[in-house]
């Protein structure tokens, strides 16, 4: 059978949606793929390495906070800030990622979920440089460049985003393997933070490291679009049911309780197994 | 002929009937605040107000002939949650207006967001600084609860006639904290310059064991202690200092702001409350002043099933009402016509005259205060006199 | 120089925050020595021990003796619901990833706590001091409440009893042998299934009774459950996952540090622990008393 060109496919129905959606499905798109983003970094490290990182929040908060205080504070344009995202958000995994990736897997969770605790802690207390809980409103959305094109509309953003998402190609980095996982989510970090026009401590709260696990697990870890799917699928629930309800934990919980018994492959796991047994059938016939 | 008029008869009515319509559509108010988590408390109630005041409206037939819509969602206490929530509510459910936030995170983000979708948000409860501050004001922002400022320095009001010159201050050690603090340390040293501050505890938000807190603090001997500890963490807080004898080491010289004296926390803790010690609450059921907040209240308690209604529902409730005022002198839900109209609005609200300043959006609210004591009509401690400080004074 | 009596009225608070710790903690730790998962879900099941006390109270009624039946009676019941769920769902994934059962225990978060709301709202509750214990005591100019003194002798207590258990009986000998090595233990014919339900019971009950313990000086409120985790992680990462000494060392540590971290550091006590943490992790990465696993 021929493969289908999955990549060039996605990013063309990417890049599709702000035409045919409304501004409202614009940021929709915008969530979505930055969630993406997020949670494709984590597949990075756990689908290719098997290295659960309970603490992955830490660097999109890391990223959050060096784009949102570069732009706003030293009003650099977003050409210099949204990498400086990505590399400082891997310096710090680098950091962090010589005491963790030594140890055993076990080990590793618990202590990424405690570095992202103290990170979480700085960004609290810092008040001087992160604006402590109330956090830094009013991210600008400035110029790519100085002067340059403005980024102001949601849809001229969601390029940008939608860009970053399928840049991620990236397999097998082994020991690398964290440190990009790091720099990816500082990435999806610095987008987030602009899109959300707020940078806030809760960015690198342990919750926010179990969402995206979730998000990764919900669509298939260590397929590659999997995530992506993850993060669509989450979104998009949580607005319906949310709309509904306030018990929405309580929801995810349960979904997530039955993916975990039901659908350990997550959506992506599931769709292969029915689509070998659809094919099976055909030939068969 | 005849098919030409017959012509212009559909396309007039194709025109007319959808603004007709439109006429009759109702006027949608989005609300994102806490649901779940310690701020439930306080958003819970909130949300409970605004809905009464809503059906109240409407069954007297709305509000330029049209219902009003209430659309709740739960922002988990959370500034991207509640960003995302107001950003779906503007888009998606096509809200004519915000109402709602709880937090001093999600105040001033689901501002921006109002800000840049030119839509009048009215916060019935952030009480940070930041939010209506002039590098952060834009024209559709409006706030009609107290700010750090109006509750510190109302606080500075009372402990400057107390006959304590050693204060000490206990805060949680984030934003709304700190500022309420400064805000009360700076005013009372204004009024009364014999007074001393000796020492200042900063417990992070959501502390559990206040106790080498309160025994670092109790060392410096202060006759008087200021607290804005809110909400449940002030149970948690009293439980352990009145064990410790804090309450009657200080003579009951003790304030506890951030709504340390309404009627749910007294009612939860019923006899082990540090009675004696002086407290605010936006709104207490007991108060009947007048025959408006008697009648509020008697409504509220129908409406909530609920003998001793909440204090916070209050602020659902005028925070709906200064935006229907406004509506109707508008006479329009076109948001630059009613944020214009909220400009310095006064309005009668069930706690006595509301008016939101022209020049900062903030309204005048002040809180009620008094000294906790038993009263022999309920099985827990009221504010008792109980005073509604009125800011208007001392805001600038 | 600060005051001595001041000084033993802090390193007291700080011991009986340690012993209060160390009840949540010893739980955590058990389950992570025995099963290998951080259990995200033990800070629920505290949250459950304070509403379940609250609830036994209102039932029961003020008098003498009757909250440490509450007490119990909340214990018990957290201990039965951690037994069921372990027994009807958290086996079947035993043969899965880590991963896995890391999630599921956030799950049981999200479901129970919302739950918790449902069942009894989002105002705070709060239950009285027992009524014989509601004095205090004053050693060396220090005030003591009693029911803090009772706290502080429990947590030993308690350490006393869970040590007895696993060096003098068979299900002990089982429990640490678990620890070392799971395989071989099935393979000596042991019966795992039940040792695992035992274990789950046991670690429910402990912060089941935690909370139900420590209501009368705390607030009962919706979010309760995530703060407490944080802090009893901090503790089994100090003190070494798994291990129960490491347990009480970590508590102990804990408590003092933060009790005079705030005269040092008056805003960043916090940072204090952190960075105890942070060394521990970097110069023992499985912890103060801990054995590194495979």
């Amino acid at each position: 059978m021929r493969r289908v060109p999955w990549a060039p496919l996605a990013l063309v129905a990417a890049l599709l949606v702000p035409a045919a959606g409304s501004r409202f499905y614009t940021f929709v798109a915008n969530d979505v793929v930055i969630w993406a983003l997020f949670a494709t970094s984590l597949n990075l490290l756990v689908g290719y390495s098997g290295l659960v990182s309970f603490g992955h929040a830490a660097y999109f908060g890391i990223g959050a906070y060096t784009t949102g205080l570069l732009m706003k504070k030293a009003a650099l344009p977003f050409l210099l800030a949204f990498p400086a995202a990505g590399v400082l958000a891997g310096a710090f995994a680098l950091l962090f990622g010589v005491f963790c990736v030594r140890l055993t897997r076990i080990y590793f969770a618990m202590l990424t979920l405690a570095f992202a605790q103290f990170l979480y802690t700085v960004a609290y207390k810092w008040r001087d440089l992160t604006g402590g809980s109330d956090g830094i409103a009013c991210v600008p959305k400035t110029a790519l460049f100085w002067g340059g094109p403005s980024l102001a509309t949601p849809r001229a953003f969601y390029f940008v985003v939608a860009v970053s998402l399928i840049g991620v190609n990236v397999r097998r980095y082994e020991l690398a393997a964290f440190v990009l996982a790091g720099a990816f989510a500082g990435l999806a970090g610095g987008l987030f933070g602009i899109f959300n026009r707020g940078v806030f401590p809760d960015f690198a709260y342990w919750t926010k490291s179990s969402e995206v696990l979730i998000m990764t697990l919900l669509g298939g870890m260590g397929t590659f679009y999997g995530p992506t799917v993850g993060a669509l699928a989450l979104i998009l629930l949580n607005q319906q049911i949310t709309s509904y309800t306030e018990y929405w934990p309580f929801v995810l919980g349960s979904i997530l309780v039955a993916l975990l018994f039901g659908f350990p492959g997550g959506l992506a796991g599931a769709a292969i197994v029915l689509w070998a047994r659809a094919r099976g059938r055909l030939r068969s016939a | 002929m005849y098919r030409r008029t017959l012509l212009v008869l559909v396309i007039a009515l194709a025109v007319v009937v959808p603004l007709a319509a439109d006429a009759q559509k109702p006027i949608k108010v989005g609300m994102p605040i806490p649901l779940s988590g310690p701020p439930a408390l306080f958003g819970d109630p909130a949300s409970k107000g605004a809905m009464m005041f809503v059906e109240e409206t409407n069954a007297k037939g709305g509000v330029l002939g049209r219902k009003l819509e209430l659309l709740v969602r739960d922002s988990k206490a959370d500034a991207n949650e509640a960003v995302r929530q107001a950003r779906e509510l503007i888009l998606k459910d096509n809200v004519d207006f915000l109402v709602g936030t709880l937090t001093s995170a999600e105040g001033p983000a689901v501002s921006v967001v109002a800000k840049e979708s030119k839509i009048v948000f009215i916060a019935p409860i952030p009480k940070t600084d930041q939010l209506t501050a002039p590098d952060k004001l834009h024209p559709y922002i409006f706030r009609t609860a107290a700010n750090t400022t109006i509750e510190g320095r109302s606080a500075a009001e009372i402990v400057a006639k107390w006959p304590v010159t050693r204060v000490a201050t206990m805060s949680f050690d984030y934003a709304y904290g700190q500022d309420v603090t400064r805000a009360f340390v700076e005013h009372l040293k204004k009024i009364k310059p014999s007074v001393q501050i000796v020492d200042q505890q900063w417990p992070k938000l959501g502390e559990q064991d206040y106790n080498p807190f309160i025994n670092a603090q109790m060392a410096k001997k202060p006759e008087a202690i200021f607290s804005s500890i809110w909400g449940g963490f002030f149970v948690t807080y009293s439980k352990q200092a009145k064990a410790l004898g804090v309450f009657d080491t200080v003579k009951y010289n003790f304030i506890g702001v951030g709504e340390a004296a309404t009627p749910e926390t007294t009612k939860s803790m019923g006899a082990d409350y540090p009675v004696g010690i002086w407290g605010n609450s936006y709104d207490a059921f007991y108060w009947g002043e007048t025959a408006a907040h008697r009648d509020y209240t008697a409504r509220l308690s129908k409406y909530l099933k609920d003998e001793y209604p909440s204090s916070w529902a209050i602020q659902g409730y005028t925070g709906m009402q200064f935006l229907v005022e406004a509506i109707k002198k508008a006479n329009s839900t076109d948001s630059d016509k009613v944020a214009k109209a909220l400009l310095g609005l006064t309005i009668e609200t069930p706690i006595g005259p509301q008016t939101i300043r022209e020049k900062d959006h903030q309204a005048n609210r002040g809180q009620l205060y008094g000294k906790t004591a038993m009263d022999p009509k309920y099985p827990f401690p009221i504010m008792k006199p109980v005073t509604y400080v009125d800011p208007t004074k001392f805001m600038d | 120089m600060p005051d001595p009596s001041f000084v033993f009225a802090q390193s007291i608070s700080g011991l009986t925050a340690a012993m209060f710790l160390f009840l949540i903690a010893s739980g955590l730790s058990l389950i992570f020595g025995v099963l290998r998962v951080l259990n995200f879900a033990h800070g629920t099941f505290y949250m459950l021990g304070a509403y379940a006390a609250y609830q036994l109270v209102q039932w029961l009624g003020v008098g003498p003796g009757r909250f440490w039946l509450a007490a119990l009676g909340a214990a018990a019941a957290v201990a039965a619901l951690g037994g069921l769920i372990e027994r009807v769902l958290f086996r079947h994934l035993y043969g899965k990833e880590e991963l896995y059962q890391l999630l599921f225990t956030y799950a049981l978060v999200l479901v129970l706590s919302d739950s918790a709301k449902m069942v009894w709202g989002t105002q705070q509750k709060s239950v009285s001091r027992p009524p014989e214990l509601t004095g205090s005591f004053s050693v060396f100019g220090a005030t003591i409440p009693s029911y803090n003194l009772l706290i502080l002798l429990l947590g030993p207590a308690i350490a006393l009893a869970f040590w007895f258990v696993l060096q003098r009986t068979r299900v002990g000998r089982f429990i640490r042998a678990a620890a070392l090595d799971r395989e071989t233990l099935g393979a000596l014919g042991v019966n795992v299934s039940a040792l695992y339900t035992w274990v789950f019971v046991l670690a429910s009950f402990l912060g089941g009774l935690g909370g139900a313990l420590i209501s009368p000086m705390r607030a009962t409120t919706p979010g309760m459950d995530t703060e407490v985790i944080v802090e009893a992680f901090v503790v089994v990462v100090i003190g070494g996952l798994g291990s129960f000494w490491g347990t009480f060392l970590g508590a102990l540590i804990y408590g003092q540090v933060l009790s005079f971290g705030i005269l040092l550091f008056p805003r960043f006590s916090i940072f204090a622990v952190f960075a105890l943490m942070a060394a521990v992790l970097i110069v023992r990465p499985w912890g103060l008393l801990g054995r590194p696993l495979r």
